[in-house]
């Protein structure tokens, strides 16, 4: 699960009918340098499955590949993002 | 699996039923000379007890992960499987 910014929301006009009511976030990746310093990330953004309704800003664990299906077990979604964990706190050392 | 060092430690509240319990905590993935950073640094579940700045393994095994939690539904995509041994300065 990367770390990414929330920097926005998805609205879909048609989507597969798995994904109605579905909310989409877009979200930018962290490196660990942009992590230390979150306030400018550079990235490629994701649009990311979010249940737990992140808000512009947040930092979230964004669960990517087969892992993002799997929450709607035993139900299939075309989901490749999916927001795991909305972060309250990330402590990085700095000595490293 | 990747060799990482772990650079810090995530908590959160609001997050998926499957990680209750669980520490989370921020590895950067190693390349080749094991110094530099390679990729952007994940979020691994640990259970062995991995502090800030031990070299551990990390698994992206996803059954490994799901049998690990418990739970057939869970989105962990890594977690820790090993920390080395402190070398001899």
């Amino acid at each position: 699960m990367r770390i990414a910014k929330v920097i926005g929301s998805v609205l879909l006009n048609r989507s597969h009918a798995s994904l109605a009511r579905a909310q989409f976030k877009l979200a930018i990746p962290l490196s660990l340098d942009e992590l230390r310093d979150p306030s400018d990330p550079q990235g490629d953004s994701i649009v990311v499955y979010d249940e737990l309704h992140a808000g512009v800003g947040n930092l979230i664990a964004v669960s990517e590949g087969c892992e993002a299906a799997q929450p709607f077990y035993p139900d299939l979604k075309p989901v490749d993002a999916y927001n795991a964990a909305i972060l309250d706190r990330i402590d990085i050392d700095n000595s490293i | 699996m990747l060799y990482a060092r772990i650079v810090g430690t995530a908590t959160s509240t609001v997050k998926h039923v499957s990680l209750a319990g669980w520490k989370l905590l921020v590895a950067q993935p190693l390349a080749a000379d094991h110094k530099s950073s390679e990729g952007d640094p994940v979020l691994v579940v640990d259970q062995l007890g991995a502090g800030v700045g031990s070299l551990v393994m990390i698994t992206g095994d996803c059954q490994g992960n799901r049998e690990l939690l418990g739970d057939n539904s869970t989105p962990v995509c890594w977690s820790v499987l090993g920390l080395e041994d402190e070398r001899p300065r």
